[in-house]
């Protein structure tokens, strides 16, 4: 019998399943070997038992909390999709401040109250604190980036139809630069986050003239005391290396490393 | 064997030529401060007229190409098989070896002494067939130097300044042009109707040539690699590693951009469209990754950037030399120290050791 | 032969049956019989998810059948696993120096194996007990954390039968029952009567294992000549080329991986 795979979002902009309606050169092939039972960005049925179930998006309050356990319980794999689910993504740097300060910024001051007071707007606007899925429940295998990567996906997939799940190393980007035979950003005299970030997207950015901001996330031993002495020695204001750090990886800076 | 005198521009043209029918490669410029070997096309901007003039910033230098040219001979990624299974559960391994004929041009006496230190490690015990295959179809030449690249070289205090074995033809910089030497018969067969001049006083030249060499070349180390093995044998101990590796990101960028560096990992791939098939790949890897030395089950034999650092630095000047009877593999090209981006450089760890070693 | 040294054969699965919770063996159908050592190791292939060093579990034979325990631990092994018995699994090697038992000839030997280390101990005690009158005493030190740990248990009466002296010895019953003894693998040693001037001892298991029984054996004469170590690395080509097995300037997968242990004493990786 094929898997039955699910797909659901939390808070994200969907990018990552738009990633993957991307791969329409290979989805009749994918069609063949799964059963693809709710993707909300396709099709609309639920599904009460699922093998693998795909969650994009971070987690901001307890009726999502309570969501993604009910999606753990009937799931027998639960795959993490994209920077938010895996480490927060850049909406965690709200858990800087205050929900009610986020929203009066946002919103304004007259809004925030309202919707802090009136019992129908509350329920949505009761935010905790931006989580990755892997604080609420158990993940078995993360999908980084953002967007996360088609071929990572196809590989996790891949895996799992062999009865196994795939090994990811806990490399640098830099490794990809190397073997795509890039030239350093630094060589340009530009700075780059890719010495400290986890590998696996073929360094799409700097093979495209741009840096590697982080958006997969830091290594488990990254270095960032060096890495900060780099970015001040090449003229990086305190300011800006902070907004770099936190652009992506504001949850790992704030809890420690994944 | 035959030598021959030919323009430095004659020479181009005869490349772009010959990279019509066999696949050539030829520094060229990246991004905006390093050099490729890349694929010659009939438009390629290829360039030898500041290589020996002391002049940097046109010439090709090693250190500033981030993949060396011997990595052609073993590519990121490349197959190593290809298997299918039946529907009874029936495996089929197919091997790949790649014969493609190819050229290699361009290629510093570093490099070519790299080269030549990996031929001896790829055919030593069980040969490894697949570099071999490739490296058998592949000609190289090579370019002496008469000039360091640049501020990183210390190519002639480890003794790779003096390579030409492992070349077909071998170019040394005249004031007229280039000398063309003929080290192979597969560098003659190729040669051959290049319409070269053929050259009568090659000794003279060669002369010349010595005589234009920079001296001192490059950087000194103030031991010679024999005695830097010995150091190094008991050096565990040493505060250096530690030092030297404080600011060490593990990124790997030393082993990836080293031109001596071999080690790999495999992985393997199915093809979506039929999952009964697919291939086993090769990969690029290096002892400074954190998990190079970790077993099934998560225990790491080389804990720490300090001890992969001992290690990075005793294989080069050391194990290896040891176990090849070869001098250092350490060529001196410089790249570790140039493409680090927070410097650090086997030179000046080599450098420290020593001079903490004392007489 | 293949075009490659990297490139495995299909070798069939026979039959495969649990051994504890996360190991099991593999009875394997070769193409044509293997000769290998005690010791020595075979890369194995679930073609499309990987391949994985592990030990061989019997000794040598010629009906061309092999026997490896697999620890379920990676996600080779995890796919390996899943195999059904009457499908191919690939197969390189053998690899390794083993052990020359031609060397161990005529002296009391002491096997100390802990864990999962029993499986390629195994294909030692095979090798040492179809030539029972060539050695001097046998003794079998098997430590493991629990029962439910324990490999070949079944074996073990015959091993006995045959003229070993066998100690299988868990940390803890945890009230499961168990026919051996409790305690630690270096518990039996003092007590075993060892003549340091005949005795040689093999040592498979998990390294920290290593450093106490080293320390008991010395206690009792033995010197470091005289003791030999099996090592794990992480080999990915069992030939002496991809890196990832060295010691320092020792290749796991070519001089090793069975070392006497004086050979390893100045090496500071071999045993961390």
């Amino acid at each position: 019998m094929k898997p039955r795979i699910a797909f659901f979002d939390m808070a994200s902009c969907e990018g990552c399943q738009l990633a993957l309606l991307d791969c329409e050169d290979i989805f009749l092939d994918l069609l063949e070997l799964v059963d693809i039972v709710e993707f909300r960005e396709a099709l609309s049925e639920t599904s009460p038992r699922i093998d693998i179930a795909f969650i994009e998006g971070s987690i901001h309050r307890e009726m999502d909390a309570d969501r993604l356990r009910g999606i753990r319980a009937r799931s027998r794999l639960l795959v993490a999709l994209g920077a938010c689910a895996c480490n927060g993504n850049v909406q965690a740097r709200s858990n800087l401040y205050s929900p009610a300060g986020n929203l009066g910024a946002v919103y304004g001051p007259g809004d925030r109250d309202r919707v802090q007071t009136d019992p129908e707007w509350w329920p949505l606007w009761a935010h905790t604190r931006v989580r990755p899925l892997r604080e609420l429940v158990r993940v078995d295998y993360e999908l980084r980036g953002c967007p996360m990567v088609k071929e990572e996906f196809l590989h996790l997939l891949k895996r799992l139809l062999l009865g196994s799940l795939p090994h990811t190393a806990a490399h640098a980007v830099c490794v990809e630069c190397k073997q795509q035979g890039n030239e350093c950003v630094f060589e340009r005299g530009e700075t780059c986050m890719g010495q400290i970030t986890w590998a696996g997207c073929h360094a799409i950015c700097i093979s495209h003239g741009y840096r590697c901001d982080g958006c997969r996330g830091l290594l488990p031993d990254a270095n960032l005391a060096a890495h900060r002495a780099l970015m001040r020695a090449r003229g990086l204001s305190e300011e800006t290396i902070e907004d770099r750090y936190r652009l992506f990886c504001s949850h790992e800076i704030d809890r420690g490393r994944p | 064997m035959d030598a021959f005198l030919a323009s430095k521009r004659q020479f181009l043209d005869w490349l772009r030529h010959t990279a019509a029918d066999t696949e050539t490669f030829f520094p060229q410029p990246l991004g905006e401060a390093s050099f490729q070997f890349a694929r010659v096309r009939p438009d390629s901007p290829l360039r030898l007229e500041d290589w020996d003039s002391g002049t940097p910033r046109e010439a090709f230098r090693a250190s500033a190409n981030p993949v060396p040219p011997g990595k052609l001979l073993s590519p990121p990624g490349e197959t190593l098989f290809r298997f299918r299974r039946d529907p009874d559960g029936r495996l089929e391994f197919f091997p790949v070896l790649d014969d493609a004929p190819r050229i290699i041009a361009g290629i510093r006496p570093c490099d070519l002494h790299a080269i030549h230190l990996l031929d001896g490690i790829q055919s030593a015990g069980v040969p490894d067939p697949h570099y071999l295959s490739r490296r058998g179809h592949t000609t190289l030449i090579a370019h002496d130097c008469l000039q360091p690249c640049d501020e990183h070289c210390f190519c002639d205090a480890v003794g790779a300044l003096r390579q030409r074995q492992g070349a077909d033809l071998f170019l040394t910089p005249m004031e007229d042009g280039l000398l063309v030497e003929v080290l192979s018969e597969k560098g003659a067969a190729l040669v051959e109707g290049a319409g070269f001049s053929p050259c009568g006083d090659r000794e003279a030249r060669l002369a010349w040539a010595e005589g234009q060499r920079a001296r001192p070349f490059g950087r000194p180390l103030p031991a010679s690699p024999e005695a830097i093995a010995g150091i190094l044998a008991g050096s565990g101990a040493s505060p250096v590693w530690r030092e030297h590796s404080e600011r060490c990101f593990s990124c790997g960028t030393c082993n990836l951009v080293c031109p001596t560096c071999y080690c790999f990992d495999v992985s393997d791939d199915i093809d979506l469209a039929a999952p009964a098939e697919g291939r086993r790949c090769r990969t690029w890897d290096g002892c400074m990754l954190p998990d190079f030395a970790q077993v099934a089950g998560g225990h790491d034999f080389r804990p720490g950037t300090a001890a992969r650092q001992h290690h990075r630095v005793a294989r080069k000047f050391q194990y290896l030399p040891r176990q090849m009877a070869t001098g250092s593999h350490c060529v001196g090209c410089g790249r570790c120290g140039h493409q680090c981006t927070v410097d650090i450089d086997i030179y000046d760890i080599v450098k420290d050791l020593v001079e903490r070693a004392g007489p | 032969m293949s075009a490659s040294p990297l490139v495995p054969f299909p070798a069939r699965l026979e039959a495969s049956e649990p051994l504890s919770e996360r190991e099991r063996l593999f009875r394997l159908a070769l193409p044509a019989p293997m000769s290998h050592r005690p010791g020595q190791f075979v890369m194995v292939s679930f073609p499309g998810v990987g391949e994985a060093p592990i030990s061989i579990a019997c000794a040598p034979r010629d009906d061309a059948r092999l026997e490896l325990t697999i620890r379920r631990v990676g996600s080779v092994t995890q796919a390996l696993h899943a195999l059904e018995p009457g499908r191919d699994l690939g197969l390189r090697g053998p690899y390794g120096n083993g052990i020359d038992t031609a060397l161990l000839a005529g002296q009391d030997l002491v096997l100390v194996a802990g864990g999962l280390g029993l499986a390629p101990m195994r294909s030692l005690i095979q090798a040492l007990l179809a030539r029972r009158e060539a050695f001097g005493r046998l003794i079998l030190l098997a430590g493991f954390r629990t029962p439910a740990e324990a490999l070949f248990r079944t074996e073990y009466p015959d091993w006995t039968a045959a003229g070993m002296e066998v100690h299988a010895l868990v940390n803890r019953t945890e009230h499961q029952p168990w026919e051996g003894q409790e305690g630690l693998v270096t518990e039996p040693i003092p007590h075993l009567g060892l003549d340091p001037g005949r005795t040689l001892a093999v040592l498979v298991g998990p390294p920290v294992m290593y450093k106490f029984v080293v320390l008991e054996l010395a206690a009792c004469g033995l010197s470091s000549e005289h003791i030999f170590v099996d090592l794990e690395r992480r080999m990915k080509c069992g030939i002496g080329k991809c890196g990832h097995c060295q010691i320092e300037d020792l290749y796991c997968c070519r001089q090793g991986p069975v070392f006497r242990l004086s050979d390893l004493e100045t090496r500071r990786e071999a045993l961390a």
